[in-house]
C-alpha cells in the first residue's frame, strides 16, 4: 500500500504555514506563535508516522511528472526520513526558542515566514529521490536562508549575506551543470534504484569522475568543507536562532546529507571506491577537521568559535562516508543527528548568555555557571559531547569511526580522529573551566557587559527550556544508543540496507 | 550598348523624366537645411510617386500614394512644421549640423554597408526581376533613392530630418519592392500596408515633435535630444 | 521544424462556435480598448468584467484545439491570400497574451488613479487594445502579409503606448524607438519582397514547400532577421530598450517587454526555420550575439542605479538566453532529443520570462510609485515597509535568475540538457554565466531594500489589488517551473 499523501503532506504542512504565516498581520503575534508550534507538532507526528511505516518496510512515493524524462518524485526511505526527524524535532524546539528571543523586535513575520520555509526546504530534501527534486529543495534552501542571515539589517550583516549568496550560489551553479550532466549520461535516476551507476563505468570513466566531483563540491560549500567554508563564520552575525538552525539542522547538514545522497544512493559506494573518489573525500574531510579546529582555538569571541568547531565537526559525517566500511557509515549518520543535537544545544547556550548577560566574548565568561547554572549544565553536555567524552553522543560516533577506520585498516584517520579530540578539548574545556571555577560577577567581582532579568528563572523560559531538552536528548542518545529507535539504531538500519542487499 | 538605346523607346523618355523627377526632389528634401523647403519637396516628391505609380500599371496604389503620401503624410509634416495654422510662425526654420566628423564617417560606412548589402541582394536576384532596372530607370531611381536617404537616416541627428528620410526611405523601399516582385495583387497589398504604415508612423512622430517643441523647445530636437553646449 | 509550427494541413474544419472564438480573440480587445476610451473605467471591476469573454474566447480556442487539432482558416480577398493557424504553440502565445493582457489593464486603473497621469491617460486603452489584438494576430497568422500588418500595428501602438507618460526624456526615446522600427519594418519589407520575387507567394506552409537553400534565401533570411532584431531588441540592437522604459508607464512597460518585443522574436524564429533550415553559421551568429547580450545585459543591470533600468536591462539579458539556443533549433545534424529539449526550453523561458518580467515591472513600479523614489538607494528599509511588492519581486526574479522551482529553472534545465547532448559547452557556459551575474543584480536590489539603518520615508499607501496582480503572475511564472508538463504537452500535440 503505497499512501503517497504521507510525504507530500509533510511537505504541504511546512509550506502552508508559510503562505498562512506571510498571509498575517505583523502584529497577529498569538496567532502566528500557536500556528507555528501548531504545524511543528503536527510535522513531527506526520514524521513519526513515516518512520513507523518504514521500520514496516513501506517506502511511500509521491511523484509526477515535470517534463519529459524529469519526474518530481518524494520518497521516505531510511536515510531521508532520518534526516527529517531530525529537522523537524530541531524545528519545534527552535521555533520555541526563537518565539522567546526575538520579543519585542521588529520584522518577526518576515522572520517567521522565511524561518518555516527554510524547514520546509529541508522536508524536500530529505524526501527527495532524485537528483532533480533534491536541486529543487536545495536552492530553496538557498534562498529562503538569505533573508535570515540578513535579518538584522546592519552593514555586517548584509555583507554576511552577499558572501553567502556568493558561495551557495556559485556552488548552485556547478551543482546543476553536474545534475543535468548526470541526466543527459544516465537519464532520471532515482535513489532508490539498486543498480546505481556501475553500468556506465567502463565507458564514461572520467565523465563519472567529473560529475562527482562537480557534485560534491557543489555540496561541499553547504557543508563548510575547507577551503569553501568562508561564509560560516561570516554568517554568524545572524540572531541566534538562525545560528542554530543554520549549524544544526539546515544548510551545514544539507550540504552533509547531499554527499550522503550522492556517494550512497546516487553513484553507490562500489562505484566510489572504484573512482578512487572516496579516499580523496577522506583526505579533504580529515583536513577540514583539522583546519576548522585549529582556527576555533584562535577564536576569542564565543559565536565565532562555536562556527569553526562546527565546519570541523561537520566534516566528520564526510570522513564516516570515506571510511569504506559499516562502522565508517553508521558512525556518519549517527554523527550526522548527534552533532545536530548537541551543537543546537550549544548555540541556545551562547544564545541565552547574549541574551540575559551580554556576553558575546569567551573573557566574559568568568563565573557564568553560578548565575545561570542550567545553561552552564547544557553548555558542558554539549561541550563533552564534541570532544566525545562519554556518556554523550559524541562519544558514540567518534568511537565508531575509529573502529571503522581501523577495520578499514585507514590508520592514519584514528590518527586525525584522537588529534582532534585533542584540539576538541583544548578549545571547549578553557571555557567549561571559566564557567565553574573562575570567579566572576556572580561572586561580586565587577559586572556583566549588559544584564537583563528576562524571566523567572534565570533567563526567559522560552529560551531556557528548548536547550534543556536538546541537552537532555544529546545525553539520552548516547545512554540510550542501544534501544530501538535511538539515532545509533536508526544509523544502523540505514547502513544495513546499504552494505547488505 | 545598342540594346540599351533600343530600349530608349520615346515611351520610356517620359519614364525617364519621371526618374530623374523623384530623384532631384528626394536629394532636396534630404539634404536642404531649410526645413520648410524639404517638407514641400517632400510633397512634390509624393506626387511625382503617384505618377511613377501609375507608370508602373499600378492605379491602387497610385490612389493610395496619393491619399496618404501626398495628402496625409504631407499634412504631418506641416503640422510637424507648425506651418497648419496660418498666422503662427514656425520656430522650425533650419536644422543645425554640428557632428564631429569621425561620427559622420562612422554611420556613413554603416549606410553603405547596408547599401552593399541591399545591392548584393538585387544583384543576386536580378534574373527574376519583374522590372529590371537597366529597362526601367525608375527601378534605378529607387535604388539611388533608398540609398541615399538610408545615408541621410545615418546622417542627421534632427528628428524632423530623419521622419523625411524614413519617407523617402519607405518609397524607395517600396519602388525596389514593386521592381523585385512586380505589381501582383500581394505585392501592392504589402506596399499600400507599407503606406499605411508610413503614414501613421509620420503622424505620430509629428505628434512627437509638436510636443516636444512645446515642452522643450527647438533644442530638443538636436542630437539626441541633448541641448548642444554652447548653441546660442 | 516546420510541423512544429504548425505548418501543414489540418483534418478538421473549425467549427462554428470556433470562428466566433477567434474573431473575439482578434477583435475584442480592440473593440474594449475604444470603450474604454471614451468611459475610461476608474476602478477595476469592469476591467475585470470585461476581460471576462476576451478569456472565454481563449479558453474556447484551447478546447477547440483539444478536440480537433491543428486548424486553419483561409480567406482570399481581391487576389490576396490570407491565412491563419491555430496549433499547441499559437494557443499557449495567445494564452500567455490574454493573461498577462488582461493583468496589465486590471493593473492600470488602480496605477492612473495614484500616479499624475495628465489627460493623455484614456487614449492608453485603445492602445492596450491594438497590442494586444495585434499580438493575437502574429501568434496566429501564416502569410507574411498579415505577419507584416500585425508586426507593424503592435509596434506603433507599443511606441503610442510608450510615449504616453509625456515627460521630454520619454518622448526623445520614444522618438528614437519609433526611427528605428520604422526602418527595422523597411529592412523586413524589403526581405519580403525578395521571397515574393522570387518564389512569388507569401504563405509561410507554400513558402516552406519551395524555398530552397541559396543566395536569395540567405539575403531575405539576413533583411529580416536584421528588421526584426532590432524590434526585439536584440544585442547589440537593443540600445533603445533601456530608455524607452525609463519613462514609460508601468502596464505599458510590463506589455512592451513581456509580449511586444517576444513576437518579434516569435516571427524572426519562423520565418528563419523556413528560409535557413540546414543553415550552419546564421544561428552559431545569433548565438553568439547571445552570450555576449547575457554578460552585457547583465553588467548593464548590475552597474545601474535606477530600478526601472536594472529591469530594463534585463530583458536584454534574458533575451540572450533564447538566442543561444536558436543553434539547437537551426542548423544541420541535431538529433531529435536535443532538439525536442531545446525547443521545449526555448518556448518555456519565453512564457517564464514573459509571466515574470510583467510581475517585476510592476512591482518595481509599485515599489517607485509608494516611495516616490526611483533608484535602488531609495528602496532602503522598505522590507519592513512593502514586504508584499518585495516579494513580489523577489518571486519574479527566481524565475529570471533561474533557480528552481520557477520555469525559468526547468527551462535552463532542458536547455543546458540540450546543450550537453549537444556538446556547445561555451553555450553552457553563457547560460551558468547568466545565472550568476542575474543573481548579482537582483541580490543588490535587496541589499538596498533589507538595509534597516536607512531613514524612514512616508509611503503613498497603494491601491488594493495592485500588489496581487502583479504577485498572481509572478507564481504563474513560479508554477509553470514544476508544472511545465501540461503547457509542454500542448506542443506535442497535432504532429502530422
Amino acid at each position: 500500500m503505497n499512501a503517497a499523501w504521507l510525504p507530500m503532506t509533510a511537505l504541504a504542512t511546512s509550506l502552508l504555514v508559510v503562505v498562512i504565516i506571510f498571509a498575517l498581520p505583523e502584529d497577529a503575534r498569538r496567532l502566528r506563535t500557536t500556528i507555528n508550534l501548531a504545524a511543528a507538532v503536527v510535522k513531527i507526528v506526520l514524521v513519526a508516522l513515516m518512520v513507523r511505516r518504514v521500520a514496516a518496510g513501506h517506502e511511500d512515493i509521491f511523484s509526477f511528472q515535470v517534463v519529459g524524462g524529469v519526474d518530481f518524485v518524494l520518497r521516505s526511505d531510511a536515510l531521508g526520513v532520518m534526516f527529517a526527524g531530525l529537522s523537524s524535532l530541531l524545528w519545534l524546539c527552535t521555533t520555541v526558542y526563537a518565539i522567546g528571543y526575538l520579543e519585542g523586535s521588529a520584522n518577526r513575520k518576515r522572520f517567521f515566514g522565511f524561518f518555516s520555509l527554510c524547514v520546509a526546504s529541508t522536508i524536500g530534501i530529505a524526501l527527495a529521490d532524485n537528483l532533480f527534486t533534491f536541486l529543487v529543495f536545495y536552492e530553496m534552501l538557498t534562498l529562503s536562508t538569505y533573508p535570515l542571515v540578513v535579518h538584522k539589517g546592519t552593514q555586517q550583516a548584509l555583507n554576511a549575506g552577499r558572501v553567502y549568496l556568493r558561495y551557495t550560489l556559485t556552488a548552485g551553479v556547478v551543482l546543476l551543470l553536474g545534475a543535468v550532466l548526470l541526466y543527459s549520461l544516465t537519464g532520471d535516476q532515482s535513489f532508490s534504484s539498486e543498480e546505481g551507476l556501475g553500468d556506465y563505468l567502463n565507458d564514461h570513466r572520467g565523465l563519472l569522475t567529473l560529475i562527482f566531483a562537480l557534485l560534491v563540491g557543489g555540496l561541499a560549500v553547504k557543508a563548510a568543507m575547507v577551503p569553501l567554508h568562508g561564509w560560516l563564520p561570516r554568517a554568524m552575525v545572524a540572531p541566534a536562532p538562525v545560528s542554530a538552525l543554520l549549524h544544526a539542522v539546515a544548510v551545514v547538514k544539507a550540504g552533509a546529507f547531499g554527499i550522503l545522497r550522492v556517494v550512497y544512493d546516487l553513484f553507490g559506494i562500489e562505484l566510489s571506491v572504484e573512482l578512487g573518489v572516496i579516499t580523496a573525500l577522506a583526505v579533504a574531510a580529515s583536513i577540514t577537521i583539522i583546519y576548522g579546529s585549529l582556527r576555533a582555538i584562535a577564536q576569542e569571541e564565543l559565536k565565532p568559535r562555536l562556527a569553526f568547531s562546527t565546519i570541523s565537526q561537520v566534516s566528520y559525517v564526510i570522513l564516516g562516508i570515506g571510511l569504506f566500511g559499516p562502522f565508517g557509515t553508521v558512525g556518519a549518520l549517527a554523527h550526522l543527528l548527534h552533532q545536530g543535537l548537541m551543537k543546537v544545544t550549544l548555540f541556545f547556550c551562547a544564545g541565552n548568555y547574549a541574551e540575559e548577560l551580554g556576553i558575546h566574548r569567551i573573557d566574559e565568561m568568568d563565573g557564568a555557571g553560578k548565575r545561570m547554572p542550567l545553561t552552564s549544565i547544557a553548555f558542558t553536555i554539549g561541550a563533552f559531547g564534541m570532544i566525545g567524552l562519554p556518556p554523550v553522543a559524541g562519544f558514540i560516533t567518534k568511537w565508531y569511526l575509529g573502529v571503522g577506520a581501523i577495520q578499514a585498516e585507514m590508520y592514519w584517520v584514528v590518527a586525525v580522529l584522537v588529534a582532534s579530540s585533542t584540539l576538541n578539548a583544548m578549545y571547549f574545556l578553557p571555557i567549561v573551566h571559566l564557567l565553574w571555577f573562575r570567579s566572576g560577577p556572580a561572586h561580586g567581582k565587577g559586572s556583566w557587559p549588559k544584564e537583563q532579568r528576562l524571566g523567572r528563572f534565570e533567563t526567559h523560559s522560552w529560551l531556557l527550556l528548548p536547550m534543556m531538552f536538546t541537552a537532555l536528548v544529546s545525553l539520552g542518545a548516547g545512554l540510550f544508543a542501544g534501544l530501538p529507535f535511538s539515532p545509533l539504531d536508526w544509523a544502523a538500519r540505514v547502513a544495513n540496507g546499504e552494505y547488505l542487499p | 550598348m545598342i540594346a540599351f538605346f533600343d530600349a530608349m523607346k520615346p515611351l520610356e523618355a517620359m519614364e525617364m523624366l519621371l526618374a530623374l523627377c523623384l530623384t532631384v526632389a528626394a536629394l532636396v528634401c534630404l539634404f536642404d537645411r531649410h526645413l520648410l523647403r524639404a517638407c514641400c519637396f517632400f510633397v512634390a516628391f509624393a506626387a511625382a510617386m503617384t505618377l511613377a505609380w501609375w507608370r508602373l500599371e499600378a492605379p491602387w496604389l497610385a490612389a493610395a500614394e496619393l491619399v496618404l503620401g501626398v495628402v496625409l503624410t504631407g499634412a504631418c509634416f506641416f503640422y510637424a512644421l507648425g506651418h497648419v495654422s496660418p498666422g503662427v510662425s514656425s520656430p522650425l526654420e533650419r536644422d543645425r549640423f554640428s557632428e564631429p566628423w569621425s561620427r559622420v564617417a562612422m554611420r556613413v560606412a554603416l549606410a553603405l554597408a547596408w547599401f552593399v548589402m541591399v545591392g548584393a541582394a538585387i544583384r543576386y536576384v536580378i534574373a527574376d526581376m519583374a522590372y529590371s532596372p537597366s529597362e526601367h530607370p525608375l527601378l534605378l531611381a529607387g535604388v539611388v533613392i533608398a540609398a541615399s536617404a538610408l545615408g541621410a537616416f545615418a546622417l542627421h541627428r534632427h528628428l524632423l530630418r530623419r521622419l523625411l528620410a524614413f519617407n523617402i526611405l519607405g518609397s524607395g523601399v517600396f519602388m525596389l519592392l514593386a521592381g523585385v516582385a512586380g505589381t501582383s495583387a500581394a505585392a501592392q497589398a504589402l506596399i499600400s500596408v507599407g503606406l499605411l504604415v508610413a503614414w501613421l508612423g509620420t503622424m505620430l512622430g509629428a505628434l512627437l515633435i509638436r510636443q516636444l517643441l512645446h515642452l522643450e523647445g527647438v533644442e530638443a530636437l538636436g542630437p539626441d535630444g541633448k541641448p548642444k553646449e554652447g548653441a546660442k | 521544424m516546420i510541423w512544429r509550427f504548425g505548418l501543414f494541413e489540418s483534418t478538421f474544419e473549425p467549427l462554428a462556435s470556433t470562428h466566433w472564438a477567434l474573431l473575439a480573440a482578434l477583435g475584442l480587445p480592440l473593440l474594449l480598448g475604444m470603450l474604454a476610451a471614451l468611459f475610461p473605467p476608474k476602478r477595476a471591476w469592469p476591467v475585470a468584467l470585461a476581460s471576462l469573454p476576451v478569456l472565454a474566447s481563449g479558453w474556447m480556442l484551447l478546447s477547440a484545439y483539444d478536440q480537433a487539432g491543428l486548424l486553419r482558416w483561409q480567406w482570399e480577398i481581391a487576389g490576396v491570400h490570407l491565412s491563419l493557424r491555430l496549433n499547441g504553440l499559437s494557443v499557449l502565445l495567445l494564452l500567455m497574451t490574454q493573461v498577462i493582457g488582461v493583468a496589465a489593464a486590471l493593473y492600470t486603473p488602480g496605477y492612473l488613479r495614484l500616479s499624475e497621469t495628465g489627460p493623455l491617460a484614456r487614449w492608453l486603452w485603445p492602445l492596450m487594445g491594438v497590442v494586444l489584438s495585434a499580438l493575437s494576430l502574429i501568434w496566429l497568422a501564416t502569410d507574411l502579409l498579415t505577419l507584416y500588418a500585425g508586426l507593424e500595428l503592435m509596434g506603433l501602438a507599443a511606441v503610442g503606448m510608450l510615449m504616453l507618460s509625456g515627460k521630454v526624456p520619454a518622448l526623445v526615446a520614444g522618438m528614437r524607438y519609433l526611427l528605428l522600427a520604422l526602418v527595422g519594418s523597411l529592412t523586413y519589407l524589403l526581405g519580403v519582397a525578395l521571397i515574393l520575387g522570387h518564389w512569388g507567394r507569401l504563405d509561410l506552409q507554400g513558402l516552406a514547400d519551395v524555398v530552397e537553400p541559396g543566395p536569395v534565401a540567405w539575403f531575405a533570411a539576413a533583411l529580416i532577421g536584421a528588421g526584426l532584431a532590432l524590434k526585439a531588441a536584440l544585442f547589440p540592437l537593443h540600445a533603445w530598450l533601456t530608455p524607452v522604459h525609463e519613462n514609460a508607464w508601468t502596464p505599458v512597460s510590463a506589455l512592451h517587454a513581456a509580449l511586444v518585443i517576444k513576437a518579434s522574436l516569435f516571427i524572426l524564429l519562423q520565418l528563419w526555420s523556413i528560409l535557413l533550415p540546414e543553415t550552419f553559421y546564421a544561428p552559431r551568429v545569433i548565438a553568439w550575439l547571445g552570450l555576449l547580450a547575457i554578460v552585457w545585459g547583465g553588467l548593464l543591470a548590475w552597474r545601474t542605479d535606477s530600478l526601472k533600468t536594472l529591469v530594463a536591462s534585463s530583458t536584454v539579458a534574458q533575451l540572450g538566453y533564447l538566442m543561444v539556443a536558436f543553434p539547437l533549433l537551426l542548423g544541420p545534424d541535431i538529433a531529435p532529443l536535443p532538439r525536442a529539449l531545446a525547443w521545449e526550453g526555448f518556448w518555456l523561458q519565453l512564457m517564464g520570462h514573459a509571466f515574470a518580467k510583467a510581475a517585476m515591472f510592476m512591482a518595481a513600479g509599485n515599489l517607485i510609485l509608494a516611495t516616490g523614489e526611483s533608484t535602488l538607494k531609495g528602496l532602503a528599509g522598505t522590507s519592513r515597509r512593502l514586504p508584499l511588492s518585495l516579494l513580489v519581486f523577489g518571486i519574479a526574479s527566481i524565475t529570471l535568475m533561474g533557480l528552481p522551482p520557477s520555469a525559468g529553472f526547468t527551462a535552463k534545465w532542458m536547455l543546458l540538457q540540450a546543450m550537453i547532448i549537444t556538446q556547445q559547452w561555451w553555450a553552457v557556459a553563457a547560460l551558468l554565466t547568466g545565472t550568476l551575474l542575474t543573481a548579482a543584480y537582483v541580490f543588490r536590489m535587496f541589499r538596498y531594500s533589507f538595509d534597516e539603518t536607512a531613514p524612514r520615508h512616508r509611503y503613498q499607501p497603494l491601491a488594493p489589488g495592485m500588489d496581487l496582480i502583479a504577485l498572481t503572475l509572478a507564481l504563474i511564472a513560479f508554477a509553470l517551473g514544476l508544472l511545465a508538463h501540461f503547457p509542454l504537452e500542448l506542443m506535442h500535440g497535432g504532429s502530422p
